[in-house]
């Protein structure tokens, strides 16, 4: 009687265990010589990031070294990617570019960007963050695009963004100088704001995924995880230093630190 | 052969002449340029830098922009004849929100010309007293646009103020003023002080990175 109480408690234990989700720790860095990273992206050919202080791409390899470099592209800032193909807002002359390996083209777009910070790729869709219109531009077929947002503080507007995150149903976007998180649908309708109680000094880089939404809380020299209702999972703050993007990449988070140069990686551990 | 020798000889000394006479044009076009060094009230972030970057190119020209976002460095190279002036440089970091703390030229002529704030009339004698006070803010440029203002009113004779804890920390002379007028010149810039609410206009006129939280100012 008193072994199978045993057997019973140990089986309740043991399946709560299971199902505690992990939470993200920090295994390594990641020198980057001579690269101050902004965005970050991967594909098949590895992690490419843009390096804006020096008006280019990078491919780096695990250990951070320079594999190719993409030159002359004027500030570009958080990117995404699309097969082998990495997408780069170029602040700096106000133009998409789609970067393959056989030719850099300038994406045709009929309205006119002021500093696109942030794109968003999935699937025919496309998002753009346009900085200094303080506005978001979302297209569902890649050729027609409309705009989401204004310059403004209550909810639906944008103060600054500068990146954004297509999903299955929804538009995330960085509300870097509001210091939070805006939530739209893919026909532009604000449905909530994220982490706006989290005193975020300049929410510059996002990451959603089913289950998390990870933010780079550049000034304050951290990184949030919350959960889709905006609730606070986990601060990550070892190794961090004036962040500007995330991404989880084969079960690891990569962050990048702008201030240093260096890539910070973190796994899923038991607590 | 003998010929050969001297053609290859005659060969190379107009390569020799082409290079050297290329070299000059190279050295000539490089100093065609006025050669500009602006100090900007602290670069904070990247979108702020290459948005400093972004208003300068309304400067047809434009070349060797270089910005260095820790120190505020800002330098550029300019067609020397379009002699563009100091005052105009100055006014454009101020269009694009920022506030220039010392701007140079090495003019192509090898003329120099500098521009920056004159000296403050110092007490030698002066009694340094100590203060502190809360000031609202959030970033390096927050950091050096409230330390300027602070040093730029007559009698303060240090200020540092402190991202994290959010407090300046001033020595000035009790003869020449006090904590209330100085936190009154930190107001007008556009930064809540602990007893001074900055007004709406200037706190707007900040940069997009610098509006921080408000606060209510407890009034003496």
């Amino acid at each position: 009687m008193r072994t199978s109480l045993l057997f019973s408690l140990l089986l309740i234990v043991g399946s709560c265990t299971t199902k505690k989700e992990r939470s993200w720790q920090w295994i390594q860095s990641i020198p980057l010589d001579e690269i101050n990273p902004i965005g970050l992206t991967f594909t098949d050919e590895g992690l490419w990031l843009s390096d804006g202080d020096r008006n280019r791409l990078v491919l780096v390899d695990e250990e951070g070294q320079l594999l190719r470099t993409v030159d002359s592209l004027e500030r570009p800032m958080h990117i995404a990617s699309s097969g082998n193909t990495v997408y780069v807002p170029l602040y700096g002359n106000d133009l998409i570019a789609k970067i393959s390996k056989k030719a850099i083209r300038a994406l045709p777009l009929k309205d006119s960007l002021d500093a696109p910070a942030g794109v968003s790729v999935y699937g025919e869709e496309m998002a753009i963050a346009d900085f200094y219109n303080h506005r978001i531009l979302y297209s569902a077929d890649g050729e027609t695009y409309i705009p989401i947002g204004e310059e403004g503080k209550s909810e639906g507007q944008f103060y600054y963004p500068t990146d954004v995150q297509i999903t299955e149903d929804r538009i995330w976007v960085a509300d870097a100088y509001n210091n939070r998180i805006q939530v739209f649908t893919k026909d532009g309708r604000f449905v909530k704001a994220l982490g706006a109680d989290q005193k975020m000094n300049a929410a510059t880089g996002i990451y959603v995924d089913a289950r998390e939404v990870i933010v780079t809380d550049f000034e304050n020299d951290r990184v949030l995880v919350l959960d889709h209702a905006g609730g606070l999972k986990q601060i990550l703050a070892e190794g961090v230093e004036k962040p500007t993007d995330v991404v989880v990449h084969q079960e690891k988070l990569y962050i990048a630190n702008y201030r240093n140069g260096s890539l910070q990686v973190l796994e899923r551990q038991p607590d | 052969m003998v010929n050969g020798t001297k053609t290859n000889k005659m060969k190379r000394i107009v390569i020799i002449c082409i290079l050297a006479i290329l070299g000059v044009s190279g050295v000539k076009a490089q100093q065609g340029f006025d050669q500009f060094e602006v100090q900007v009230d602290g670069l904070g972030c990247p979108f702020c830098a290459y948005g400093l970057e972004k208003k300068f190119k309304e400067f047809k020209g434009i070349r060797q922009v270089k910005i260095d976002i820790e120190t505020g460095n800002f330098t550029f190279a300019f067609p020397a004849e379009k002699a563009l002036s100091l005052q105009a440089v100055e006014e454009q970091v101020k269009k694009a929100g920022y506030t220039p703390i010392a701007a140079s030229v090495m003019r192509n002529d090898g003329r120099m010309e500098a521009k920056h704030e004159s000296p403050k009339k110092v007490d030698a004698n002066a009694k340094k007293t100590m203060a502190s006070t809360r000031v609202a803010g959030n970033c390096e440029m927050c950091k050096a646009r409230i330390e300027k203002a602070a040093m730029e009113h007559q009698g303060v004779l240090s200020a540092s103020w402190n991202k994290d804890t959010k407090i300046l920390e001033v020595g000035y002379d009790e003869k020449a003023t006090s904590l209330e007028a100085i936190e009154k010149a930190i107001a007008k810039i556009g930064h809540d002080t602990e007893h001074h609410r900055a007004h709406a206009e200037a706190y707007e006129n900040l940069p997009g990175c610098c509006h921080y939280e408000r606060i209510d100012a407890v009034k003496k």
